[in-house]
């Protein structure tokens, strides 16, 4: 019989329960009750978040994301800055048992292997993408999906980016440049280094085109069926109590 | 407070703030894109740090004593990555 896995897509949510649900799942997992599970998810308002390990001051201009109306927030994941664009980003997450074959104790190659399915997922739309380590999926030499992997509570918990549309010149002014006169040279450095799905193909890819691609590609790289679910009473109440206690707080976001 | 950055070479990029007492380390940050696993083990690392000479070798075999004693995982940086970045920290204080 096939393996069979949850697929959840929860649409528009603010930072703060985007990653607050990450980690719910994470634990109604750990606690065997929900199977593995794909996410698809994105951002209202847009927001930044950062690695566990930066500095909000460091990474983020606080004051032009107030201005600008772009939440911020720290990953319970390492990795850099993201700026997270409403309509220019997918994002998902895999959630899985530590001791599923898809998972090795090599963080690298479970990265690889965790990113294939992208890869995949992106040929079918005409992208010739592909892996590049650490943890980047790179089209013609750019950058155009990034990942970020942790463990614990033997769960493996994965989530990227996939850029559907990328304006690097809004992604400067909510990070933080070493000074104002360089901004511009690390926006062109940027539209050098990355591109979108959008901006490679010439043509607009919409979100459920996008979605359905990746659903295909995951499906046929690991021979496994998604079936569209819910997130449970559990994982939603979790949710609620990790964004006001945890994602939404200054103690957490600013803690580095 | 000293603070440096560095750029591993493909790897990431490996931040750190120093104060140092002579050359003896009173505090140190280690801030950055990398990955270490588990995560919370980072503010353990920094406490083990102080008191130590700010010297790379030392730095480094005890950045990877800790590491390895618990079995942890650093990628994108090495341990001497980051001691490197922490001498050059401790040198810009004062």
């Amino acid at each position: 019989m096939v393996e069979e896995w949850r697929l959840l897509d929860t649409g528009l949510h603010d930072a703060f329960y985007n990653m607050a649900l990450d980690e719910a799942i994470v634990i109604a997992r750990s606690k065997k009750l929900v199977p593995n599970t794909l996410r698809f998810f994105r951002w209202e308002p847009s927001a930044v978040s950062i690695g566990y390990f930066q500095s909000m001051e460091e990474e983020v201009d606080i004051e032009t994301c107030k201005r600008i109306g772009v939440d911020y927030v720290r990953r319970r994941t390492g990795g850099g800055a993201v700026y997270h664009e409403r309509d220019g980003e997918l994002t998902y997450s895999v959630i899985i048992n530590e001791d599923h074959p898809l998972i090795s104790r090599d963080f690298q190659k479970t990265y690889e292997k965790l990113c294939s399915w992208l890869v995949r997922g992106l040929s079918f739309l005409g992208v010739p993408a592909e892996f590049k380590p650490i943890n980047d999926i790179i089209v013609a030499g750019k950058k155009i999906s990034g990942n970020a992997q942790t463990r614990g509570m033997n769960v493996v918990h994965q989530h990227g980016t996939i850029l559907r549309e990328v304006n690097p010149a809004v992604m400067f002014s909510v990070l933080k440049v070493p000074s104002e006169k360089i901004r511009g040279k690390m926006i062109k450095a940027a539209e050098e280094r990355v591109t979108s799905i959008n901006k490679f193909l010439q043509r607009d890819v919409s979100f459920e085109e996008l979605k359905k691609a990746l659903i295909k590609g995951f499906e046929e790289s690991f021979d496994i069926k998604l079936v569209l679910g819910e997130i449970t009473d559990f994982e939603k109440d979790m949710a609620v109590k990790l964004k006001e206690e945890k994602y939404s707080t200054r103690e957490w976001n600013f803690k580095r | 407070m000293g603070r440096a950055e560095y750029k591993v070479e493909g790897g990431k990029l490996v931040k750190a703030q120093v104060i140092i007492d002579g050359n003896i380390i009173r505090k140190v940050k280690i801030t950055g894109d990398f990955f270490l696993h588990p995560e919370e083990l980072i503010e353990e690392l920094e406490e083990a740090l102080v008191g130590s000479l700010l010297d790379e070798s030392n730095l480094a075999k005890l950045i990877r004593g800790v590491i390895e004693k618990k079995n942890a995982i650093l990628l994108g940086a090495s341990p001497e990555d980051f001691a490197k970045c922490i001498v050059m920290a401790g040198n810009m204080d004062g």
